[in-house]
């Protein structure tokens, strides 16, 4: 009897198992289809079909825009990367017929354009014959981030995103907003409470996770798979730029509140400095572009940047951080070609270099190179006098771009790790005497320069 | 494992099924059923696998998925959009007024939409208009009918709203005075039984349709002159209508979806809400040839005056070369009606929170209109400034059109005006001619991005400082020597009458009268002499070739200027330092021109028109034109009045044009 049990106890089980399995292949299998968006489910069977649907969704967007003349090109890293591959044959021919669906075909959920804000007026229009089309559409505005620096003033609220959804294919169509510092600008993709966060599988987009700054692309117009389309000119210079396109909007709100506690110098002498400063920014940054050294705002000018929107008046110097990898030496001849004369040079390239330049009016720029280990990032100091080195240890840190006096530049985008390391816990009380051999909260010693070295090691001029 | 053995004690059994059969086979292969035993545990213990597996993987992709929806694309702040008026499918609106000598108040559905009991403030006719679908307040008005005129503007107002709304009347203190005939009958067709008896000192409330029925009146006659009627309050019901038999049936296009929106929240903006023949709300005036301002952003700096405002942005629409896209209409405050004012016509609006008190408060509005206006358009090198309170001339465009590249080449200009302060009607004749000025006109300007970026915005007077902007901007240490461009007729007209520094007397004084440009592209005429240097040139060829006039004779006088057109004469004043201005401002007094402080001036000499003639006057020995007055002309003095006038005058200057 015993015997027997033990067998049945052990079919039934297995049998159990064995639904609860099927059970479970089940729930998975809807599950996941369900969360890909019913249109979006990968049918392998009706691939080819697939392929043409986005064709003709993106053939229908193309004439839609352009019987409304807005003017959009493509951005669409997937059919970039397609397109780059063969971009001189592209441009060679940009009439010639394509013997098949080469990109548009390719297999995606959503295809990306952009579009310049200033280049079409927000007409209702479209989006009524986008309706009669057969197109839904989606719209996420937000707020204008270019009034966002300023006291109290409430825009209205401005388009960010447009999806245009099609059978299977969904087109997304990305706003971009000239900023001051000359650049382009798009928005993050916020979904307020009331949207439909099932219209297209968010999360798979290329653009919206956060706001980005790019250049303004020159186009192209070319004819990918017998449709008209401009594309940036050079597509791999964008997927490049895409890449590090991250941007970070400056805590305006904080540095509200930072004034209120600390009022801002509002004197003749501040103002003179905040004009030096900011010239002196913009001559920097220009020299460094050129050469296509990557900078970003580092010290005192990244504090003033992250505290409150602007130049420190008591800063006196304008400091700019640079990895050492990044080093060229054209760097010194450039900046004095500019007009900024060497001021002094501690260092070596191999260990602990800075530079120093002449701005205007003892306005001066301080470039710190820095050094990348396994753990950490640092920099170098070195007292003119002793031979002393120091070294200010830094957690590690990727760039973000970011507005500041006008001017595209980096930041760090772990930026509060970056001032914390630097200034303390109480970086938001300004302090105006300031030693950098002791009061930086991550400076360390770093024993001496060889006397031999000296000359080499520390330049002043 | 031992259990598993098999039992040689087993009973065979009667029927031996197949199953039996099978199972005694199996028992009797030992290896095999315990393969099978093993097979049967080990499948066991997979599936059991697999489907923890399962669970934690579908269990990570759902969390995952929320994770990265609510992180990454959801908007981090709570948007509960509350409805502003809560959805009100009632038919019938409960309406109370009251009125009394101290205090008036009107409520709505137990919401007061109207109270005033302010001393010294509100006397008058208290009109509000209802929207006879939804009872939303759509004008606000009060009309002080104790006073001259008052009666004028209330009948206009009245005849502007639309038929079938909802009309309230009530009066504060005293509303008859200076109600005249024609009023009364008109408040008499609007189904008033007592307006045309209304009597000094009366109370009055009156609730009706315009062209309908009547909801409610009330009245309390004033027992004698000394005092006033008892307090009247009338409680009465509005029947409410449909939408649709409130709205006018326009052609369903994106123009008129405007309109219905705004017709049906505001009223008194007459035709352009009428259901027959509105009055156009786009305009598509010609574009200019070769426009040089068509991407310059024009600013408009608003208050809480949306029917000035309207005005003004259909003057300024109606311009020749106007884009829409570039302009934005800055409001000092939170009001909803401008706002629907600039949403009438398409423009992009942009609110500003009031900060500081009067004057300050305006330089501060100002101060933060311009900054974004250059954050809004980074490209821009300039940007045009306008007031909500201008008509824009129709050559406004061409006449910067034809004049910016000065401005962008010329360091030593501070401004283009469309604004001559001393442009009157008898002083200003030449569309075409410019003039280089010390002073900053304003009322329509445009200013260099470099100019407010890299000096106005640093040190822009802080709202603690009651200065006036335009006043700040006229200081040496702003100025610093630069000029402005002016036109000899402005490009502008100031018509606003209520304002921060403006008042009925001053307007009629100093503003109505003043010459306003209305011909179509006019070809400016020698742009180029307008520069540093060539103007000194182009005023010493002026010099040369004017005639001086008999300074025997008393400038004030008429005839002092022959009967004569188109020549050029110049006087001589008396002036002993650059700012010793005594005689000018006498002379300015008596031309009726623009005496507060000194405008228009440069180098000590001022250009106008007299009787058709170019007029110039120049203050001798200040002035490096001196040396053209010949040896024997003695410059006038003229002296200044008597103590008790200048008193007067003093106040006045410092309540500059600015609103």
């Amino acid at each position: 009897m015993q015997k027997i049990n033990r067998n049945v106890v052990l079919a039934l089980l297995s049998l159990t198992s064995l639904v609860f399995l099927l059970f479970q292949l089940c729930y998975y299998k809807f599950y996941l289809s369900q969360k890909n968006g019913a249109a979006f489910s990968k049918v392998r069977g009706s691939q080819s079909g697939q392929d043409s649907t986005r064709w003709h969704v993106v053939r229908k967007f193309l004439g839609l825009i352009s019987s409304h003349n807005i003017p959009v090109y493509l951005i669409d890293p997937l059919i970039l990367g397609l397109v780059d591959k063969d971009i001189e044959q592209i441009r060679s021919s940009p009439d010639g017929p394509s013997p098949e669906c080469k990109y548009f075909c390719a297999p995606r959920d959503f295809t990306t354009f952009a579009l310049l804000d200033k280049t079409w007026k927000h007409e209702v229009g479209l989006f009524r014959t986008a309706e009669k089309m057969g197109f839904q559409w989606l719209k996420i505005i937000n707020k204008d981030p270019r009034l966002d620096g300023m006291d109290d003033l409430s825009g209205m609220e401005i388009p960010l995103h447009y999806i245009f959804k099609l059978a299977s294919h969904a087109i997304h169509l990305v706003v971009f907003y000239e900023r001051s510092g000359h650049f382009l600008w798009h928005g993050p993709l916020r979904l307020k409470q009331h949207m439909d966060r099932k219209f297209v599988p968010f999360r798979k987009l290329h653009f919206g996770r956060y706001p980005g700054a790019y250049e303004k692309p020159e186009l192209l117009l070319v004819s990918i798979d017998d449709l008209k389309v401009q594309i940036p000119k050079n597509p791999s210079s964008f997927l490049e730029e895409m890449s590090h396109s991250r941007f970070l909007e400056c805590r305006y709100r904080e540095a509200r509140a930072f004034f209120q506690l600390y009022p801002d110098d509002a004197s003749l002498d501040a103002v003179e400095f905040r004009k030096k400063a900011k010239s002196l920014l913009h001559l920097a940054a220009l020299t460094l572009n050129n050469l296509g050294v990557k900078f970003w705002l580092s010290s005192g000018t990244c504090l003033g940047w992250y505290r409150q929107c602007n130049v420190i008046p008591h800063s006196k110097d304008v400091d700019l951080g640079i990895f050492i990898r990044d080093y060229k030496a054209d760097i010194i001849p450039a900046f004095q070609k500019a007009g900024l004369p060497l001021k002094h040079k501690f260092g070596k390239v191999e260990d602990s270099l800075e530079l120093s330049f002449q701005g205007e009016d003892d306005v001066k720029l301080d470039i710190f190179f820095f050094y990348e280990e396994d753990d950490h990032i640092w920099n170098g100091g070195t007292q003119a006098k002793s031979g002393k080195k120091f070294k200010y240890l830094f957690p590690k840190f990727t760039l973000c771009w970011t507005e500041f006096v006008e001017l595209k530049v980096h930041v760090p985008c772990e930026t509060l790790q970056y001032v914390e390391a630097n200034y303390g816990p109480e970086w938001k009380v300004p302090v105006k005497t300031w030693d950098w051999k002791s009061s930086p909260s991550n400076v360390q010693d770093n024993g001496i320069w060889p006397i031999d070295e000296w000359d080499n090691v520390i330049q002043i001029y | 494992m031992g259990e598993w053995k098999p039992n040689p004690a087993v009973k065979p059994h009667k029927k031996r099924s197949w199953y039996l059969a099978w199972k005694y086979k199996l028992m009797n292969q030992r290896a095999l059923r315990k393969l099978c035993q093993t097979g049967a545990v080990l499948f066991l213990l997979v599936t059991v696998i697999v489907n923890i597996k399962l669970i934690l993987d579908t269990r990570r992709a759902a969390y995952e998925e929320e994770e990265e929806a609510a992180q990454d694309y959801d908007d981090e702040m709570l948007n509960v959009e509350v409805p502003r008026h809560p959805v009100n499918n009632k038919k019938v609106l409960d309406v109370e007024v009251y009125s009394s000598r101290s205090k008036v108040y009107v409520a709505v559905d137990g919401t007061t939409v109207l109270e005033d009991e302010a001393r010294e403030q509100g006397r008058g006719i208290h009109v509000i208009i209802l929207n006879q679908a939804t009872g939303h307040v759509m004008a606000k008005r009060v009309f002080d009918t104790y006073s001259p005129h008052e009666d004028e503007a209330m009948v206009l107002f009245l005849n502007m709203v639309a038929r079938g709304r909802i009309l309230i009347f009530t009066i504060k203190d005293e509303g008859s005075f200076h109600l005249k005939e024609t009023a009364k009958n008109v408040l008499k067709s609007l189904g008033s039984q007592v307006a045309p008896f209304l009597s000094w000192r009366d109370m009055w409330t009156f609730v009706g349709k315009k062209g309908g029925e009547v909801y409610g009146e009330k009245h309390a006659k004033s027992p004698a002159l000394s005092t006033w009627g008892d307090p009247v309050l009338l409680k009465t019901e509005v029947h409410l209508t449909s939408v649709e038999d409130a709205e006018c049936h326009w052609p369903d296009t994106e123009l008129n979806r405007r309109r219905k929106r705004f017709c049906s929240k505001v009223e008194g903006y007459g035709s352009v809400c009428s259901c027959k023949d509105p009055t156009p709300i786009e305009f598509n005036p010609d574009p200019l040839k070769d426009n040089k301002v068509f991407d310059v952003p024009v600013a408009v700096i608003a208050g809480n005056r949306p029917n000035y405002l309207y005005r003004m942005l259909r003057s300024l629409l109606s311009a020749q070369g106007v884009n829409p896209q570039m302009i934005t209409v800055f409001i000092d405050g939170y009001y909803e009606e401008p706002m629907d004012v600039v949403e009438l016509f398409g423009l992009s609006g942009i609110q500003h929170t009031p900060i500081s008190i009067k004057n300050a408060r305006v330089s501060q509005h100002y101060k933060a209109s311009l900054t974004a206006t250059f954050n809004l358009f980074p490209d821009a090198k300039f940007a045009v400034v306008l007031e909500e309170d201008l008509d824009i001339s129709v050559d406004f465009f061409s006449f910067l059109s034809q004049s910016i590249h000065l401005l962008e080449e010329d360091e030593s200009l501070y401004c283009i005006s469309a604004w001559n302060d001393q442009g009157y009607e008898h002083t200003a004749e030449d569309p075409s001619l410019l003039y280089r000025v010390e002073t900053m006109p304003g009322l329509g300007w445009v200013l260099r991005k470099s100019l407010y970026k890299d000096e106005l915005e640093p040190k822009w007077p802080t709202p603690e400082k009651l200065w006036d902007w335009d006043m700040w901007m006229r200081m040496p240490e702003q100025r610093k020597g630069r000029e402005c461009i002016i036109p000899d007729i402005s490009r502008s007209y100031h018509f606003g009458i209520v304002g921060l520094n403006m008042n009925g007397y001053f307007h009629e004084a100093y503003f109505k009268k003043h010459k306003f440009n209305t011909v179509p592209n006019v070809q400016l005429k020698n742009v180029e002499s307008l520069r540093k240097d060539n103007y000194e040139t182009e005023i010493h060829r002026l010099l040369g070739e004017a005639e001086v006039l008999d300074h025997g004779k008393n400038p004030c006088e008429d005839s002092f200027v022959p009967d004569t057109e188109g020549r050029v004469y110049v006087m001589f004043i008396r002036m002993e330092q650059e700012a010793d201005f005594t005689t000018w401002t006498q002379l300015a007094k008596c031309l009726h021109i623009w005496d507060l402080d000194v405008r228009g001036n440069h180098k000590g000499l001022w250009r106008l028109f007299r009787k058709k003639n170019h007029f110039l006057v120049v203050g001798v020995p200040a002035s490096p034109y001196s040396s053209k007055k010949p040896s024997s002309v003695t410059p006038i003095y003229m002296e200044p009045p008597a103590k008790e006038e200048g008193a007067v005058a003093v106040p006045a200057v410092a309540a500059a044009e600015q609103t």
